[in-house]
């Protein structure tokens, strides 16, 4: 089982001078078109090659305070309207600006078990697959784990 | 012979109290668009820079890219070739005021911090992170007008130290129609971490940061694109008379390094509150705890 049988041909893309606002709404139709919950998408350039990834977490990232250590340990804050700038200063950021633009990739015979290894030992929830300098697909870990699961019950003939 | 010494709030206190944990840092080869990208993303001031064996080489602040979009450098130039080295440091065990002493003597707004070999770096010790500490230890303090509650004595009230008593009392401006190579010209000039920028009859209309700055030139904006094309508006004002803890609790809730001040009407601004102009004061929020003076024996 390689990265060809588990990967999802259908992907939605970004380009990096979009703003965050234009990403969360790709963000929300990609999973309304997938029917399922999309947390990172890829980021290419105009002749269709790989530059970066966002995921929610770098957005995140970006909205939460570098102080907000100081937020949980106190009481009485006025936290009420605190949020509404913080998430203002979106509006002036690209997708280019946020993005993880060390995107580790696989090709399309990449291993399952090696899918894996990589997943857990970086941390990484998606990876896109390159063939030369092609995306042909994305491996969530979702599809891995049902895919593995499925061939483990499939052979004990559960 | 005993030597009179004053005694401030941080004496006594380490590096390790205040230090944050987190190192950005990038190769050498890496290009100042990924630079930029990291600066934004981790809402860092300056990045690590390490050489092809991963050892710390030098730093890139947003001064440093600045200057970089001055001179016209593109944006895929390595980080190596601005970079200023080797980084300054202090140890985790260094009493702040001596790193103090130390960041204000080289004119640096950071020091890394070192372990055990010189080439590792355990974390960062930045103006903000030892005002932070010092907030933090201003609202514990039972004298604190800051926390909930907690009525204002009036004998308290003449120890609370004031925006007016910290803040610096210029700030620079520039014209909304000025080009933007004028702006970083009118920050460099004055060491400035933001320029005010005005209408013809100078009235606040908005700020450009260092940040703003590094964005535009990440966004492949022109240096003779206008001032007011890449400002943040309005700008945030407060009153020379605000007590400044709650500017402080200010600047932390809403994630800013200062702010400008004004004497009754918010467009004619006459000075700004940075963060670090706070580490200099070198109590949070009160004189309370800054006349205490401690005689030693040498």
């Amino acid at each position: 089982m390689r990265a060809r049988d588990i990967m999802d041909t259908r992907f939605h893309t970004l380009r990096p001078d979009q703003s965050i606002a234009e990403a969360v709404k790709t963000f929300h139709d990609a999973s309304a078109a997938e029917q399922k919950k999309i947390f990172g998408l890829m980021v290419t350039d105009e002749r269709n090659r790989l530059v970066g990834m966002l995921s929610m977490y770098d957005i995140l990232l970006f909205v939460r305070p570098k102080h907000a250590g100081l937020w949980g340990e106190m009481e009485g804050l006025p936290l009420e309207d605190a949020f509404d700038e913080l998430l203002d200063r979106v509006k002036t950021i690209r997708v280019s600006d946020i993005m993880t633009t060390d995107v580790v990739t696989i090709g399309p015979d990449t291993h399952a078990m090696v899918i894996a290894d990589v997943m857990i030992k970086r941390h990484i929830r998606r990876l896109p697959v390159v063939d030369g300098q092609e995306i042909v697909g994305i491996v969530y870990i979702s599809d891995l784990f049902n895919h593995l699961l499925k061939k483990f019950f499939y052979n004990s003939g559960k | 012979m005993p030597v009179v010494q004053p005694r401030h709030v941080l004496s006594g206190m380490l590096v390790n109290e205040a230090m944050r944990r987190q190192i950005v840092q990038l190769p050498a080869a890496a290009a100042v668009a990924k630079g930029i990208n990291h600066l934004l993303k981790f809402k860092v001031n300056a990045l690590l820079i390490t050489d092809m064996d991963q050892r710390p080489a030098g730093v890139v602040s947003k001064t440093d890219l600045i200057a970089a979009f001055y001179a016209g450098l593109p944006i895929d130039t390595p980080l190596g070739d601005i970079m200023i080295g080797p980084p300054l440091t202090c140890y985790p065990d260094d009493a702040i005021e001596s790193a103090l002493d130390r960041m204000r003597g080289h004119g640096v707004h950071r020091l890394y911090v070192t372990g055990a070999e010189a080439t590792s770096m355990v974390g960062t010790l930045s103006y903000t992170d030892v005002v932070a500490l010092l907030y933090r230890y201003c609202r514990s303090c039972p004298k604190s007008t800051s926390r909930k509650g907690v009525a204002a004595k009036p004998e308290d009230e003449e120890w609370r130290l004031h925006v007016r008593d910290v803040m610096t009392a210029s700030v620079v401006s520039v014209p909304a129609s000025a080009r933007i190579a004028q702006v970083v010209e009118g920050l460099m000039a004055h060491r400035f971490g933001a320029v005010l920028i005005c209408s013809v009859k100078g009235a606040a209309m908005g700020v450009i940061s260092k940040t703003d700055l590094i964005r535009a030139y990440h966004h492949g904006i022109s240096l003779e694109a206008t001032a007011d094309s890449i400002m943040t508006a309005p700008v945030v004002a407060w009153g020379q008379d605000a007590p400044l803890w709650e500017a402080l609790q200010y600047m932390f809730l809403k994630d800013v390094q200062r702010l400008f001040v004004h004497s009754g009407d918010s467009l004619r601004i006459i000075g700004v509150l940075s963060l670090s102009d706070t580490a200099r004061v070198r109590s949070g929020s009160c004189r309370a705890c800054m006349p205490s003076r401690f005689i030693t024996s040498e």
